[in-house]
């Protein structure tokens, strides 16, 4: 029962930063429909970032997230105006497009800072455990869990009750109407991918001490990341949620009755199969078109 | 016979004098360099594979690499078993006693390049029967893919006792054709994996001029009014992918041959999107197209990473951005436009006298009213 426990502790731990790389990759492929397939390295941007910001500032890991937040977006804002934008009407095109900034991105990363992997330091604060029976719980993972439910509850105030979100939810509907009623909705995407962006950048700094900073560590994230989104249903931050608890408890408990690649393997497959018979995802938008 | 049909005819003429006569001339018959660009023709295959799908029926197939990997691993199963006696050395590392019964017919080569054609075909099918009987289309048809990919290269790692794990399949023999021990850094083996090419590309050129490529694209621009004209569009799909996926098979058995290993690297990710890169650069509606660009990618990253070690994966990020954007049909499109202007400018020239007379009687009448 406690293995069940303490597995289902790491399946949520999962799952919470599969749901802030996630809800910046839904917000994106919702509002404008492009695939980025360089979330993961503005992931990776995110987690040298904090490295940086460590090494030579001497900031913990706290104090370095709005900063990394806003660097992380300033370089997706960049991306957007540059590249992304000339794509909005070839959306398969953008799959290939992403790909290969993340390319850019990843060497630019290799050839500046080096391949060899970062280490960074977790919060003081945040060291121990905390245990209830036999389940053990470190506290930074449950500062991450708390950490994602309140970006969770941010991004979903942020659609739904300022008149950014207003905006952008009239942009996701019907991009002519919304810019009949003098929405710019050029604008408003430039700010929808800086905000994914910055979100995929806070990411990156909370999983510094979990996982190893290395140029290649955005690859196999995106592609989770993407699965949730496209599971999660388009656009629908609620959706992203379910399916990244859902995504993490699977894999997790999967992993516990067989190995952990074979339970990633079931976990996949399962997907294929709920992507074939809900190709709109969990939670579709019921918008008339 | 149609225009188009003839220029991809001339195209063909000349893309094969090129293979079999100027490659082999320019590099002086030297079996390391032919060795070299032997490779690069495999991968045009996979290319001119994944252009099948991708160009002709709009089908962004991210998987690619999945059934080329099954192919290549066919096909060093069955060289494994011709270098080793008895068990593979690596299964005896594993602590696997006897060999596994899906090894056992790989020792005939005849099963062997049957499997690697037909067992990814087949792979390809099931997933394109899956797929596209719920109407999939799209971008979830690249995500439904590229989630088998990362699924099936776990597989294959995980199945270390079977496929050899992380390390792949190494320590090949040579292969044994008819009674000829080819030799991969000989002319003719060169000309073997040409001569493949070529079959491949006439497959290809076939279906994109039939009735069933016409179709395929008549799907790739309207897949709802195809279905209402009458045609079974997800068997016309799962049939494109079942080709597509024997080819990339076949290109997996000679790229073994020609690395003389097999490793689940063939399988990742970035190798499937790798292969969509270079049908890009050549242009995905044209097999030749895509073929040329496959061979002109790995060409230049054969010379170019040589002398630029570091920089030539962000030169190939760059590239492909700046070709996404400004040439979204590839060289293809470039070509074409080019020659479309030129007999344009023709057209225009020849026409000239005709055309001005009538303009200036037209003035004078009603310079005269």
């Amino acid at each position: 029962m406690d293995v069940l426990f303490n597995q289902l502790f790491s399946g949520l731990s999962m799952a919470s930063i599969l749901l802030v790389i996630a809800l910046g990759l839904a917000i994106i492929y919702g509002s404008m429909g492009v695939i980025n397939l360089a979330h993961g390295e503005f992931v990776m941007l995110g987690a040298y970032a904090t490295w940086a910001l460590q090494n030579f500032f001497g900031f913990s890991i706290l104090v370095a997230l709005p900063f990394v937040f806003i660097a992380v977006a300033l370089v997706g804002w960049v991306i957007e105006l540059v590249i992304v934008r000339r794509l909005y009407r070839r959306p398969l095109d953008t799959i290939l497009a992403t790909w290969g900034i993340g390319i850019i991105l990843q060497q630019l990363v290799r050839l500046g800072i080096g391949a060899e992997s970062r280490f960074v330091r977790g919060p003081a604060i945040l060291d121990g455990n905390l245990t209830i029976g036999a389940v053990v719980m470190s506290n930074y993972r449950i500062f991450v869990i708390l950490f994602s439910i309140g970006v969770l509850t941010a991004t979903w105030a942020l659609m739904t009750r300022t008149e950014f979100g207003m905006k952008l939810r009239a942009v996701i509907q019907n991009r002519e109407i919304s810019e009949c009623y003098g929405i710019e909705a050029g604008k408003i995407y430039s700010l929808t991918f800086a905000y994914g962006a910055g979100l995929a950048g806070i990411a990156g700094a909370l999983i510094t001490p979990l996982y190893s900073t290395i140029p290649t560590m955005g690859t196999t994230l995106v592609v989770d990341a993407f699965l949730v989104v496209i599971i999660g249903g388009l656009g629908s931050v609620i959706g992203a949620a379910a399916a990244a608890v859902m995504i993490g408890e699977v894999t997790a408990i999967f992993s516990m009755v067989m190995n952990d690649t074979l339970g990633r393997i079931a976990m996949l497959g399962c997907i294929i199969v709920l992507i074939r018979f809900r190709p709109r995802g969990l939670f579709p938008e019921t918008i008339r078109r | 016979m149609t225009r188009k049909l003839s220029y991809d005819l001339l195209a063909f003429a000349a893309f094969m004098l090129v293979i079999f006569l100027v490659v082999p001339t320019v590099y002086d018959y030297d079996g390391f360099e032919l060795n070299t660009f032997a490779r690069y023709l495999s991968l045009a295959i996979v290319a001119l594979a994944l252009s099948l799908s991708w160009g002709s029926a709009g089908l962004l197939n991210l998987g690619q690499a999945a059934t080329f990997g099954i192919g290549s691993y066919a096909m060093a199963m069955h060289l494994k078993l011709r270098a080793s006696d008895g068990l593979p050395d690596f299964m005896a590392w594993n602590n696997v006693e006897t060999l596994p019964w899906i090894w056992v017919p790989f020792h005939s080569l005849g099963f062997t390049i049957l499997a690697g054609l037909l067992v990814p075909a087949a792979v390809g099918g099931i997933i394109a029967t899956f797929m596209f009987r719920a109407r999939i289309a799209g971008v979830f048809v690249a995500v439904i893919t590229l989630a088998f990919l990362v699924a099936f290269q776990l597989l294959v790692i995980d199945q270390q006792g079977m496929t050899g794990g992380q390390n792949g399949l190494t320590g090949l023999a040579q292969l044994n054709l008819f009674g000829w021990e080819v030799d991969t850094y000989s002319t003719a083996f060169y000309y073997l994996v040409a001569g493949c090419l070529m079959i491949a590309l006439a497959v290809g050129l076939y279906v994109s001029h039939s009735k069933f490529g016409l179709i395929l694209r008549a799907i790739r621009e309207d897949a709802e009014r195809t279905r209402f004209f009458g045609y079974n569009v997800a068997s016309f799909e799962t049939m494109i992918f079942c080709i597509s996926a024997a080819l990339a098979g076949w290109a997996g058995m000679l790229y073994v041959l020609v690395l003389e290993f097999a490793s689940p690297t063939y399988m990742s990710v970035s190798f499937s999107l790798a292969i969509v890169i270079w049908v890009a650069v050549g242009g995905r509606e044209s097999v030749i197209a895509a073929a040329i660009g496959a061979i002109l990618v790995n060409a230049l990253e054969g010379r170019l990473s040589d002398v630029f070690v570091e920089g030539w994966n962000l030169m190939l990020g760059v590239t492909f951005v700046l070709v996404v954007i400004f040439m979204p049909r590839g060289l293809f499109g470039l070509v074409t436009s080019m020659i479309k202007m030129a007999t344009e400018r023709v057209r225009i020239r020849s026409h000239r006298p005709h055309a001005i007379k009538p303009i200036k009687a037209n003035s004078q009448s009603e310079g005269r009213r």
